[in-house]
C-alpha cells in the first residue's frame, strides 16, 4: 500500500501541476457549461441544465483518458517505469498508483461542475445530484481512467494525444448531448445504445433527474458502461503488465 | 569478495543472440566499465543483471542471489540509472528524492539523512527547490543519477550515464562517479573511451554478445601494444582476439 499511496501522491502532483490539464479538465468544459447554458437552454431541453450539468462531467472525464495516458506513457519512454520496476514496484501498484490518482481529480470536476450548475439553475439541487456526483466519480471515470492506462501502455508521448481524441470526440458526439438523439437515424441510435459514450451521459443525467425505475433508464446503460470498463481495464492490464515484461 | 558472479549468460531474440554465454566476476566496489558497439550486448547484459530481462539460460548472482530464482532479493541490492534521464519531470528536486526515499520504505528521518547525502555527492542542494523540468540538461542527469542511490544500493548500474553531456556537465560527472566508487559496485557502460579510461578499475570489451576482453586498461595496453583505450579498443574490436 506505501507504494501504490507514493506513487498516487506523486502522480496528482504531475498531472495538476501541468497547465494543460487544467485548461482542459477543468476551464474548458466550465466555460462550456456556462456558455452553452446561456445560449441556448430557452431553445432545446438539451441544454436545461438537469441535462447539460451531467453531460459536462462525463465530457470532462474524457479528457482524463489524454491525461493519465501523457503521464503514463511518459513515464515509460523516459525510463521512469523500468527505474521504479527495479526498485521492487509491482504492475498491480502501478496500476493502482495511476488509476487512483486520477479519481480524485475526477471527483473533484464532478463536484465542481455539479455545483456550478446547481448556482445556475438550483432546481438540479437535490439528493439526487449527491448520487450522481458519487456515480460520476467513482463508476464513469473508471472507463476513462482505464482507456488512458490502456492507451499510455501502448503509446508515446507523441501518438498519445491523437489516440485519446478518439475518447475525447466519441463522448462528444456519440453522447448525444449536444444534439436530441431522437432525430437521428436508427441505425445510429442502435449503435450509441452499444457503446459506453451515451450510456454513460445517460447514467449521470437519469440518476441526477430521479429516473432510474425502468431497465432502460438505469440498469442498461450501467451495465454496458461496466462491461466497457471491466474489458478495458482487464485489456490495459494485460498491456501493461505485458509491456513490462518486455523492458 | 565476488559482488556479481556471471555464469554462461545468454540471451536470445528470434534469431539474434544478443549476449553469448557471458562469464564474469566483478568484485566488491569495483568499478567495472562495460564497452562496444551499438549492439554488442551492453545495454541486454545489464537489463539482465538488474532482472528487467530474463535471460535464455545461464544465470547471474549478486551478492549470492540468483537473478532468475531471487530476483526480489536481488531488487534490494541493486539500483539503475538508464540511459535516459529517469525523473518525476513535475516534482521538485527535493520532492523527487523525497518520492524515492519512500518507495524504498525509509523513515522520515532516513529520508532525511538521504537527501543530506545526495545533497553533498551531487551539489543539488543548490537546485533543491527548482522543479525538475526547469534544469538544464546537466543537472537533470545528475539529479537521474543521484536518484538511483537514494535507495542505497551495494551494486549500481550505470548505462551511458554521460551521453548527451557537454564536455564540463561530463567531467564535473566523472568527479561525483569517482567519489561514489569506494562505497559500492557499479557497473558502467560507455561509447565515450576516456570515460572508462578515467574512472575503470576494470574494462569489458563486448562484441556481437561476446565478451572479447577483460582487464585493466594497463593490461588491454600490453596486450594490444597501445597505450589509449580508444586505440586498444578498435584494435580488440577490429581484430576479435577473443580473450574472455
Amino acid at each position: 500500500m506505501r507504494r501504490i499511496f507514493t506513487l498516487t501522491n506523486r502522480n496528482i502532483k504531475e498531472i495538476l501541476r501541468d497547465p494543460l490539464s487544467l485548461i482542459f479538465m477543468v476551464a474548458l468544459p466550465l466555460f462550456m457549461e456556462i456558455l452553452f447554458y446561456f445560449l441556448f437552454h430557452g431553445l432545446t431541453s438539451q441544454f436545461e441544465m438537469k441535462y447539460l450539468a451531467p453531460g459536462i462531467v462525463v465530457f470532462s472525464q474524457a479528457f482524463l483518458t489524454l491525461f493519465t495516458g501523457l503521464l503514463l506513457s511518459t513515464d515509460k519512454n523516459t525510463s521512469f517505469l523500468t527505474r521504479l520496476y527495479v526498485s521492487g514496484t509491482k504492475s498491480y501498484e502501478f496500476i493502482f498508483g495511476y488509476a487512483l490518482s486520477v479519481l480524485p481529480i475526477a471527483a473533484a470536476q464532478s463536484i465542481l461542475f455539479f455545483l456550478v450548475g446547481g448556482i445556475i439553475d438550483a432546481s438540479i439541487f437535490g439528493i439526487s445530484m449527491l448520487f450522481a456526483i458519487i456515480l460520476s466519480s467513482f463508476f464513469t471515470s473508471l472507463f476513462f481512467i482505464a482507456c488512458g492506462i490502456l492507451f499510455g501502455s501502448i503509446c508515446n508521448e507523441k501518438s498519445i494525444g491523437g489516440i485519446s481524441s478518439i475518447v475525447i470526440v466519441g463522448q462528444s458526439v456519440l453522447s448525444g448531448m449536444w444534439f436530441p438523439v431522437e432525430g437521428l437515424s436508427g441505425a445510429m441510435v442502435a449503435f450509441m445504445k452499444v457503446l459506453p459514450f451515451r450510456n454513460a451521459t445517460t447514467l449521470i443525467q437519469n440518476t441526477l433527474n430521479g429516473i432510474n425505475s425502468g431497465f432502460d433508464d438505469f440498469i442498461y446503460p450501467l451495465i454496458i458502461v461496466l462491461i466497457y470498463t471491466v474489458l478495458v481495464f482487464i485489456t490495459a492490464i494485460l498491456v501493461f503488465r505485458n509491456k513490462m515484461k518486455e523492458k | 569478495m565476488a559482488a556479481i558472479k556471471i555464469n554462461n549468460l545468454k540471451k536470445e531474440y528470434k534469431d539474434v543472440v544478443a549476449v553469448n554465454d557471458l562469464n564474469l566476476e566483478i568484485k566488491e566496489n569495483e568499478l567495472f566499465s562495460l564497452l562496444g558497439v551499438n549492439g554488442a550486448g551492453k545495454t541486454t547484459t545489464i537489463k539482465m543483471l538488474s532482472t528487467l530481462v530474463k535471460p535464455t539460460s545461464g544465470d547471474a548472482f549478486i551478492y549470492g542471489n540468483s537473478i532468475i530464482s531471487d530476483d526480489e532479493e536481488v531488487k534490494k541490492l541493486i539500483d539503475i540509472s538508464m540511459q535516459e534521464t529517469a525523473i518525476a519531470r513535475k516534482l521538485t528536486v527535493e520532492e523527487n528524492i523525497e518520492f524515492y526515499a519512500k518507495l524504498s520504505g525509509q523513515t522520515k528521518e532516513e529520508t532525511g539523512k538521504s537527501k543530506r547525502y545526495v545533497y553533498e555527492n551531487f551539489g543539488l542542494d543548490a537546485v533543491a527547490k527548482k522543479q525538475a523540468s526547469k534544469l538544464s540538461g546537466g543537472w537533470q542527469r545528475k539529479l537521474s543519477i543521484a536518484l538511483a542511490l537514494v535507495s542505497k544500493p551495494k551494486v549500481l548500474f550505470l548505462d551511458e550515464p554521460t551521453l548527451g553531456l557537454d564536455v564540463i556537465a561530463r567531467r564535473e560527472l566523472w568527479n561525483t562517479i569517482r567519489k561514489l566508487k569506494s562505497e559500492m559496485t557499479i557497473i558502467l557502460t560507455t561509447h565515450y573511451m576516456e570515460e572508462a579510461e578515467a574512472l575503470s578499475d576494470r574494462i569489458g570489451i563486448m562484441k556481437e554478445g561476446k565478451l572479447l576482453f577483460v582487464g585493466t586498461k594497463e593490461e588491454l595496453f600490453i596486450k594490444t601494444d597501445k597505450n589509449n583505450v580508444e586505440e586498444a579498443f578498435i584494435e580488440i574490436v577490429a581484430g576479435e582476439s577473443v580473450n574472455a
